[in-house]
């Protein structure tokens, strides 16, 4: 019962931060792309800089995420 | 050494490094089937994509098991002979195969795991099996494996068409080309970080069961080697009757939920093997696929395949666990016993492979059917080979 508890216990960590990474990271690749999307220069030559800028970052944050899977997947790092 | 453990052993290698190679053959549908599906990788250079990152990723890992079933075997109590090793190794080969012919994943641990816990019933007895173990490491991780990567799969698929939902198709479709390709070659590479080592963990220890290596020493590296070679050409091969069941049997794939699946699969795969709970690659690859075809609204999800997979999963530990035992037993009779043992599993490989070739699925076709069927339902006119 308590080995059962115990395995219980480690799915539901599991569920939940894999549901909450795997979220995370769909957000930041959607919302860059969307953001990418609309800061192309419209037809009055207006640029969104303020939306490229938050493109750039949400990529930045894409790669920092696959840095550190390659980070956890390579044992010579840690 | 004499001569009877000599060719004991040389058949062992050849057969681990035989299971290597069906294990990354059956394995680059985990990786790669949502990319060919949606046409973000050409079929050809995904797998060689895969095969690439499967001979890194053996190379970058090469920290192997100190033990052969992860505790599934009391290996204190049964020390685990070459014989057991190689009957294990055959019954997972052929299982391997002939869930290839008929196109369903299943994992190739579990095949293995089957097979030698069959051989080392008829070899040592029951006793020798943990069966709480078979419990938390096989059965239980089958059917939550799918649940987590599923789930993840279906928050992130939905999320994705929330936030995308005012753009055009065509930005949707090229945007996640990019991150469907970059989130498939983790997975790939996960793969050979962990599926290789399994195999230089089984000549390893077998090399030092037999004295030729000091007992705790790390694999040598002509070991690491070809078992990185190995894995890498059996995923380059692709085994296109699974890609086909896992990117087009399963549901209709966009780039998007391609992307949601693949990166739900290497989420649930690095955090569940950090977090000590063992999931299987293929059943996590498989669960996110359904998850992203439930996640998009307008898509539907084929529940007939997806049962047969379930079936297929829970099937694959006493299946191979069969065919391990019985090939233990002939094993038993003595060398002649091992050598016919070997001979009779290539005949079995031989007739698989010659059943598959009725209706081949390769690079070509892959795509352009949904099921695999053994016999073409019609005889088509200019079937090339």
């Amino acid at each position: 019962m308590e080995l059962f508890m115990q395995e219980a216990s480690s799915f539901v960590t599991v569920l939940v931060v894999a549901i909450c990474i795997a979220s995370a990271i769909s957000i930041l690749y959607a919302t860059g792309l969307r953001l990418w999307a609309g800061s192309a220069v419209d037809a009055e030559g207006n640029a969104h800089l303020m939306a490229r800028l938050g493109s750039v970052v949400c990529f930045a944050a894409c790669v920092a995420i696959v840095l550190f899977a390659l980070w956890l997947m390579i044992p010579v790092f840690h | 050494m004499d001569i009877v453990t000599l060719v004991v052993v040389g058949l062992v290698i050849i057969t681990a490094l035989t299971f290597d190679f069906t294990n990354g053959f059956h394995d680059t549908a985990n990786a790669m089937a949502t990319s060919i599906a949606t046409g973000a990788l050409k079929p050809k250079t995904a797998v060689l994509a895969a095969g690439t990152l499967n001979l890194v990723g053996a190379f970058l890992s090469t920290e192997v098991a100190n033990t052969i079933s992860g505790g599934i075997i009391n290996e204190q109590q049964v020390s685990i002979s070459p014989e057991f090793i190689l009957a294990g190794l055959l019954g997972a080969i052929i299982w391997n195969l002939l869930t290839w012919l008929v196109g369903l994943p299943s994992s190739s641990s579990h095949a293995l795991f089957g097979g030698l816990v069959g051989a080392v019933i008829i070899g040592a007895g029951v006793e020798g099996v943990n069966f709480a173990a078979v419990l938390t490491k096989v059965l239980i991780p089958a059917l939550v494996s799918p649940v987590v990567a599923g789930l993840a799969a279906f928050c992130a698929t939905r999320l994705i068409y929330l936030i995308v939902r005012k753009m055009k198709d065509g930005e949707i479709e090229s945007g996640f080309r990019h991150g469907q390709t970059v989130t498939a070659c983790l997975v790939a590479l996960s793969h050979g970080t962990n599926d290789a080592q399994k195999t230089m963990g089984i000549i390893t220890l077998c090399l030092i069961a037999v004295g030729a290596q000091p007992s705790g020493s790390d694999p040598q590296l002509w070991v690491v080697a070809v078992c990185g070679l190995a894995i890498a050409v059996g995923t380059y091969m692709g085994g296109w009757r699974v890609i086909r069941t896992l990117g087009k049997g399963l549901t209709e794939i966009n780039t998007p939920q391609g992307f949601a699946a693949e990166a739900s699969s290497a989420t649930t795969i690095l955090v569940s093997s950090h977090l000590g709970f063992a999931l299987s690659t293929t059943q996590v690859c498989s669960g996110s696929i359904i998850g992203s075809g439930l996640g998009k609204k307008g898509s539907e999800v084929n529940w007939s395949v997806a049962g047969r997979m379930l079936v297929a999963w829970l099937v694959t530990f006493p299946a191979a666990g069969i065919i391990g035992a019985a090939a233990c037993a002939l094993t038993k009779t003595g060398i002649g016993g091992v050598i016919g043992v070997v001979l009779i599993a290539i005949v079995l490989a031989f007739v698989i492979f010659r059943l598959s070739r009725r209706n081949p699925v390769n690079s070509m076709n892959v795509n352009d059917q949904s099921d695999v069927k053994i016999n073409a339902e019609t005889a088509a006119p200019a079937q090339a080979a």
